[in-house]
């Protein structure tokens, strides 16, 4: 297997690796890097529990995604948006709306808010909902979720 | 409503922060040194074959493979992932039939998933490599996916033990003529004036809880088999482990991590048997087993399909005369909880109305298809597709409003409930009736969509439900907490309870916080550790904050007992004179002569002995609050559901616009999580109504076994809902709390296909009313 070398720089620190080449993004961050908070819950693109974000704005799907094509790229999972221990604005509504249960999806969703809100500081719910369309939840029915990225990004926009 | 200090209050989850950074431990997470990973090779060509012909000789030789594992290299003992066996009395477990049909590794391979091999390697990619290079021969044998198919006499039998493939039915020594209810329905019967009569199909649906199955077993230089497993009843795997191994308790220790969701799926054991065998071959080493997702649908368990026969008898004035009911459920390959949802079906019918005479039979039968266990409600979705929709019939056909007659004729407290003998001690399913009807705007909707023509159609329907709160009597309701003081006066309240994303968790340490008097931060709450907790069933049949909750507020309870009685002695004052307040308690008028809380547990611990003159200050003995508690009822929660939905008459499609969940809840203990229950439950009850089934080629093979192909309601698909929760304190459970986690699952698949009822004018007798079969249906039956 060929491998290639590259550098990731994730949640603000760079890692220079040597990747197989049909090693996943996902794979690398959760067995390589030893960062498992991104999840895998079907690996094949469907249910987004493996939600990362680059360059603070673009969604991705990191078991899709070939960490060899990745070099370069700037990378944020769900454990870099605290700030020394203090959590961001979504964190906070996800907490303070109780649109956590189990847990599992909670990564992925947290990171794919952080890109609707960064596209879309000002979303209706309508909007919320079909960007969330890619993230699967069986515990929330979304309802909880919904109104946390709601009051997420009342809560940026009231700080800018 | 409340004098209560911290039930009822919205705070934050417990387990909230953790899972939001990404530092929640699943376990997919764990990582250990040297840690090898395991293979589960499945049989994947085949639903029903025998196994001719096993070489692993060849996967043995793979570069990185540990050990490979066939049927003769593990305990041959069977067992079963389902624990009803556990949870009644061997004598009853006889009558009912129930047997461990399980086996480790399958050479009658029954089901298409069926595990027929097991390897261990140093990376997934040779495990992986070297299950391709398995040899193995199969001689198929004749593929059975429904009862009507493995019930024919010259079937091949599933087991010797279950004579023409039927699983299970309802006992003639404990049931007479195999029947649950009351009176003689077939003779009533003839009194009514009006009869609807139907079967209807419900679908196999699949828990997909969004953690995937993963477990780590490593046997320890104690001999100790450890197992990190995301099961909802660790406590009793660790006892189902210690049987199939042969081995004493002590020997096995379950470590319980953090539960991605159950839903059902996880309730009693699913990989921790293999994974544990393989553990065993290489003693000292980690051993990590991980699922693919497409395993889920194949080699976990689903709800109960089946047909579902259902009589009514109606006097004209809608008094319900008679119903006769009988569930034959496809059981799936093996037993498992063969002798509960056949049962349980019929209770939740059986507790809903007041019928004259009621007769329900449930029977199961083997099919090569993945084996059934339990989901959310267990039973209670499937009868709500059957029994409400019938009731609505009648209410057409007679001219009578479906909420109104629901009002009159539900079964109330003081009523028998799903087990007969044991009444209802409180129901405020009026009050939901009556506040979820006017949310949905039900008088005006259903005058409004009277008569529609156009090809967008709207309809309103209802569906009620009651459901319980643990499964006592049937089952053994059980749970024992250690309520350990430490010195500085803050709790540490040691159980076996599961949080399966409920919010759990959250809720026992405020009912322990609220009984004890102390602040949710002196209060902490130990799980998931099979050494240090009692026991405790798990989380099933929603019992974790009625039982396990009443067993915290028992516990609690006899700490504080403890801490008066040496209050009183401390004070010279009789214990029925004090109260307590803020950590002090004193004479009751008497706040200024105190005693702190914590001087009492500190000299508890810490008692030294003056050496001159040999006497103690204070009162010996580290404090442990203690109950073996064992629930005294089951007290059922009801709900109303109401959905809105436009059917498009031309596509067949189906939107529900607006749903409402009025849900008897007694007391919230935790209110955002009761939500949560009602909320996630809706999403999963459209879905058994509109799309969710697995669907299986003429060999058994699955079609859907993905999230491509096994569709879910997504957040677009999710209608308008206004969830509320009655609270009408119940007598029995702690702080007047009944269950929240399946109630709401019981009733919407009903209220959305009565709603599409109402728009169509068709009723729906095979969920999940598809497109297609709403097509069909409008084709054949026409459309008024």
């Amino acid at each position: 297997m060929k491998t290639r070398s590259i550098t990731l720089y994730v949640n603000g620190e760079a890692y220079s690796l040597n990747v197989a080449v049909n090693r996943t993004l996902l794979q690398v961050l959760r067995e390589d890097l030893g960062m498992p908070e991104t999840k895998y819950g079907c690996g094949t693109g469907e249910c987004g529990a493996c939600t990362v974000v680059v360059d603070g704005r673009k969604s991705i799907l990191a078991c899709l995604t070939l960490a060899a094509t990745m070099d370069g790229a700037n990378i944020t999972t769900a454990a870099g948006l605290e700030k020394d221990g203090k959590l961001n604005p979504i964190q906070e509504a996800f907490i303070s709306e109780h649109a956590v249960q189990c847990g599992y999806c909670t990564p992925g969703m947290v990171m794919k808010s952080v890109s609707i809100l960064a596209k879309n500081p000002k979303p209706t719910e309508e909007e919320i909902r079909r960007e969330l369309e890619g993230n699967i939840c069986r515990c929330t029915g979304y309802v909880k979720i919904v109104q946390a990225i709601q009051k997420a990004s009342d809560a940026m926009a009231s700080t800018c | 409503m409340s004098e209560l200090a911290i039930v009822g209050q919205r705070i934050p989850k417990v387990d909230a922060k953790e899972k939001i950074t990404g530092r929640a431990v699943y376990a997919a997470d764990l990582d250990f040194p040297g840690m090898l990973y395991g293979k589960i090779v499945r049989c994947l060509k085949y639903a029903h074959a025998k196994v001719t012909k096993l070489d692993l000789s060849e996967a043995a030789k793979v570069p990185g493979v540990v050990k490979v594992l066939g049927p003769k290299d593990v305990t041959q003992k069977g067992y079963n992932t389902g624990v009803l066996d556990l949870m009644v009395p061997e004598p009853v477990g006889q009558l009912l039939g129930d047997i461990e049909d399980q086996v480790l590794f399958a050479t009658h391979v029954k089901h298409q998933g069926d595990a027929i091999a097991g390897i261990i390697a140093k990376t997934e990619e040779a495990a992986e490599r070297a299950a391709e290079k398995i040899v193995v021969e199969y001689e198929p044998l004749p593929v059975y996916l429904t009862a009507e198919e493995s019930m024919k006499p010259d079937a091949v039998q599933f087991t010797p033990l279950k004579p023409g493939n039927r699983a299970f039915q309802l006992p003639a020594e404990m049931f007479p003529n195999n029947i649950y209810g009351w009176g003689d329905a077939e003779a009533e019967m003839k009194n009514a004036d009006l009869i609807i009569e139907n079967t209807f199909y419900t679908p196999k649906c699949k828990q997909c809880q969004m953690e995937p199955h993963a477990y780590v077993a490593y046997v320890d230089d104690q001999d100790r088999i450890n197992c990190w497993t995301s099961s909802q009843m660790p406590k009793l795997v660790h006892n189902k482990i210690a049987r199939l191994f042969q081995l004493p308790m002590t020997k096995v220790k379950i470590h319980q991590t953090i539960v991605g969701g159950g839903f059902g799926g996880r309730l009693g054991m699913i990989g921790e048997p293999e994974t544990c065998a393989m553990a065993m071959a290489v003693p000292g080493k980690y051993v990590k087993v991980q699922y693919l997702r497409e395993e889920d649908w194949i080699a976990s368990e689903s709800r109960h399909p089946g047909k579902y026969y259902m009589k009514m008898g109606f006097k004209n004035d809608g008094t319900p005369v008679a119903c006769q009911a009988h569930f034959t459920s496809y059981k799936g390959a093996y037993y498992t909880h063969g002798s509960g949802v056949a049962f349980t079906t019929g209770s939740w019918l059986i507790g809903m109305y007041k019928f004259g005479a009621m007769n329900y039979k449930g029977d199961t039968y083997y099919t090569n298809q993945a084996p059934c266990g339990a989901f959310r409600s267990y039973g209670n979705a499937q009868t709500s597709i059957a029994m409400e929709q019938t009731v609505d019939e009648m209410c057409y056909k007679l001219g009578l409003d479906p909420v109104e007659w629901r009002m009159k004729w539900h079964k109330g407290v003081g009523d028998d409930g799903w087990c007969l003998g044991f009444k209802y001690p409180s129901c405020a399913l009026d009050e939901c009736l009556q506040r979820g009807a006017e949310a949905i705007g039900w008088k005006e909707k259903r005058v409004k969509y009277a008569n529609q023509t156009g090809v967008k159609r709207r309809g309103v329907g209802v569906a009620v439900m009651n459901h319980t709160s643990g499964a006592m009597p049937m089952l053994l309701e059980h749970t024992a907490v250690q309520v350990k003081i430490n010195e500085d006066a803050t709790a540490e309240v040691i159980l076996s309870c599961s949080d399966l994303g409920t919010g759990a968790y959250t809720s026992l340490k405020m009912i322990a916080a609220e009984t004890l008097g102390f602040g949710l931060d002196e209060v902490h709450l130990l799980t998931g550790n099979s050494d240090a907790s009692g026991f405790d069933i798990g989380a099933h049949a929603s019992r974790t904050c009625y039982v396990g909750g009443g067993a915290v507020k028992a516990a609690c309870e006899d700490a504080k007992k403890q801490i008066f009685d040496r209050a009183a002695r401390q004070l010279e004052a009789n214990v029925d004179d004090l109260e307590m307040k803020d950590k002090k308690i004193f004479v009751k008028g008497s706040p200024d002569k105190a005693i702190d809380i914590k001087t009492i547990t500190s000299l508890g611990v810490y008692n030294f002995v003056d050496p001159a003159t040999g006497k103690t200050i204070g009162i010996p003995g580290q404090i442990l609050g203690y109950a073996s508690h064992f629930a005294p009822h089951n007290s059922p929660p009801f709900a109303a559901c109401f959905a809105e939905v436009e059917v498009d008459i031309e596509t067949g499609e189906v939107k529900v616009l607006e749903a409402v969940q009025a849900y008897d809840i007694g007391r919230a203990i935790h209110p955002p999580s009761c939500e949560g229950q009602n909320e996630g439950a809706l999403q999963q009850g459209i879905g058994m109504a509109l799309m969710e089934e697995i669907y299986y080629d003429k060999n058994g093979l699955a079609l859907n076994s993905s999230f491509t192909d096994y569709k879910m309601p997504g957040p677009a698909d999710m209608p308008k809902f206004t969830n509320i929760l009655v609270e009408d304190p119940d007598p029995i459970g702690p702080y007047g709390a009944k269950s929240a986690g399946e109630g709401a699952l019981a009733n919407p698949p009903g209220a959305v296909l009565n709603a599409i009822h109402n728009a169509i004018g068709i009723m729906m007798t095979e969920a999940p009313a598809t497109p297609e079969k709403i097509l069909k249906a409008i084709k054949e039956k026409g459309i008024k």
